[in-house]
């Protein structure tokens, strides 16, 4: 379970990224994040897996006040999760099978398993027949497929994702979200950021509103 | 990569200085004669007592009684040159005297000094010649050289450790990205500093290896390039390091580097 308590989070003085974010994400759950450009949405994601910290408000994940994880064992939180980050953060320098294989590789898995694994996911993103490609040679979606095997090859039990369909067609971004939901039905937990309203429309059951940093809106609580 | 082999360098060469002066030092020591210039006076009885007191120190291995003829011939034998001038000579100008040879054990000086005070003083000794002031030199030389040595190579080795520090902090900022990926998808701080720490060890050890290999050329080439020296020649004669030496300074080279990348990497784990 994800839970937030008065979180605050400012950049620069006077405006704030977020203010006083109280939210709980049971097991399980599959949230949608949306709201305007700027609204705190890519914030709200980092802070919950402690890229950035808040300067108020606690955030607990399944009893652990991650605030209080001392920095050498931040790792512990972070093999928990999977992420998708907007920027997609991927090594150019490496192959598509390497990216992928980062989270297994830093689990110490076996080789044979790492790539019966990262095959499997490339797989599921249709990406296995571009395996040993450089990303700077795939589309800008295929990249973005790339990103989101990273974030479920390790079968994590909180996914968090943010835009990741931003630059999909329609189509694929379907395709994205119906994997997502069935990675949920395994039992993850995942949270979107997004701000496509017409997928939201159609996948998102739970959804979270914020405008200017603040919670405006939750379906579910 | 320049400056780490040049400081294992000259850290080499000053080592290997140290080995040479320190061996011959050595054999100065294991050839140790106290000679002790007998009276003319001297009874048998007083000759045969300083040759007891002599060889009942612990520190003598063998006594040998020169006699003022034996003293004569050799020195007619070792100077052909000069044996006219005996000839003029009406009377033989040598003494007898009592040849100590030290055990090899290199002795203590003080022990040597003090033994050689206690044979002076007793009737029938006159004089006393003893080279141990040769081998106090020698190994004090010793200890310069590898105390420079370690001076020179020191400052050089500091500056090693900064530049290898920098160079791998010039690798930690290209692989910045890669460090914040693996950081976000759970890597340990270990698991990304051990390949850091591996170039480090490899930059410092590759260095130090590189500069031993330059130091056996020049100890090879050297003699070729200077020709005879003569006296000189034992002391220029250089002699490769140990190989405890050796291994230790491929082993600084590897810790300086290890050092240089903790140090560096260290700055971009902290959050």
């Amino acid at each position: 379970m994800i839970e937030l308590f008065h979180v605050y989070k400012q950049y620069q003085p006077p405006q704030w990224a977020l203010s006083d974010i109280s939210l709980k994400v049971r097991r399980g759950d599959f949230y949608f994040i949306t709201g305007p450009s700027g609204s705190g949405k890519t914030t709200l994601l980092k802070i919950i897996f402690r890229e950035l910290l808040p300067n108020q408000g606690q955030i607990v994940i399944d009893g652990v006040n991650i605030l209080k994880i001392p920095n050498p064992r931040i790792h512990e939180l972070r093999r928990t999760m999977g992420i998708v980050f907007q920027d997609f953060r991927l090594l150019f320098h490496r192959t598509v099978f390497d990216n992928v294989a980062i989270p297994l590789q830093v689990l110490g898995e076996p080789r044979k398993e790492i790539r019966r694994r990262v095959f499997n996911t490339l797989r599921m993103v249709n990406l296995h027949q571009k395996m040993w490609d450089l990303p700077s040679r795939l589309s800008y979606g295929e990249q973005q497929r790339v990103a989101i095997a990273r974030a479920i090859v390790n079968s994590p039990k909180i996914l968090l994702a943010d835009e990741p369909t931003g630059n999909l067609d329609p189509e694929l971004a379907f395709e994205i979200i119906t994997l997502f939901k069935e990675i949920n039905k395994q039992g993850a937990t995942v949270i979107i950021g997004s701000h496509d309203r017409e997928l939201i429309r159609h996948f998102g059951d739970r959804i979270l509103f914020l405008q200017k940093g603040k919670l405006i809106g939750k379906d579910a609580l | 990569m320049t400056i780490i082999c040049l400081s294992f360098l000259i850290v080499g060469v000053f080592l290997s200085l140290s080995n040479n002066l320190q061996h011959m030092a050595r054999e100065l020591s294991t050839n140790m004669v106290v000679t002790f210039f007998l009276d003319k006076a001297a009874t048998a009885a007083e000759i045969k007592g300083i040759e007891q007191k002599v060889l009942g120190s612990p520190l003598v291995s063998e006594v040998k009684v020169v006699g003022a003829e034996e003293a004569r011939d050799r020195f007619q034998k070792n100077f052909p040159d000069l044996k006219d001038i005996l000839a003029n000579l009406k009377i033989n100008p040598f003494p007898s005297s009592l040849e100590a040879r030290l055990k090899d054990t290199a002795p203590a000086s003080r022990e040597v000094a003090k033994l050689v005070q206690d044979v002076r003083r007793i009737k029938g000794v006159e004089d006393v010649q003893f080279n141990q002031d040769w081998v106090d030199k020698m190994q004090s030389l010793s200890r310069l050289a590898k105390a420079v040595g370690f001076f020179l190579g020191g400052i050089l080795m500091l500056a090693s450790f900064f530049i290898i520090s920098n160079v791998i902090k010039l690798n930690v900022i290209a692989r910045k990205n890669e460090i914040e990926i693996l950081r976000l998808v759970g890597a340990t701080n270990i698991f990304i500093r051990i390949p850091f720490l591996f170039e480090g060890i490899a930059l410092g050890g590759l260095g130090s290896m590189v500069s031993l290999a330059l130091l056996l050329l020049t100890i090879k080439l050297f003699p070729v390039y200077i020709g005879s020296l003569g006296a000189l020649q034992q002391l220029l004669n250089f002699r490769y390091l140990s190989l405890f030496q050796t291994l230790g300074l491929v082993a600084t080279g590897g810790v300086i580097g290890c050092l240089g990348s903790l140090s560096s990497v260290s700055k971009f784990l902290k959050t």
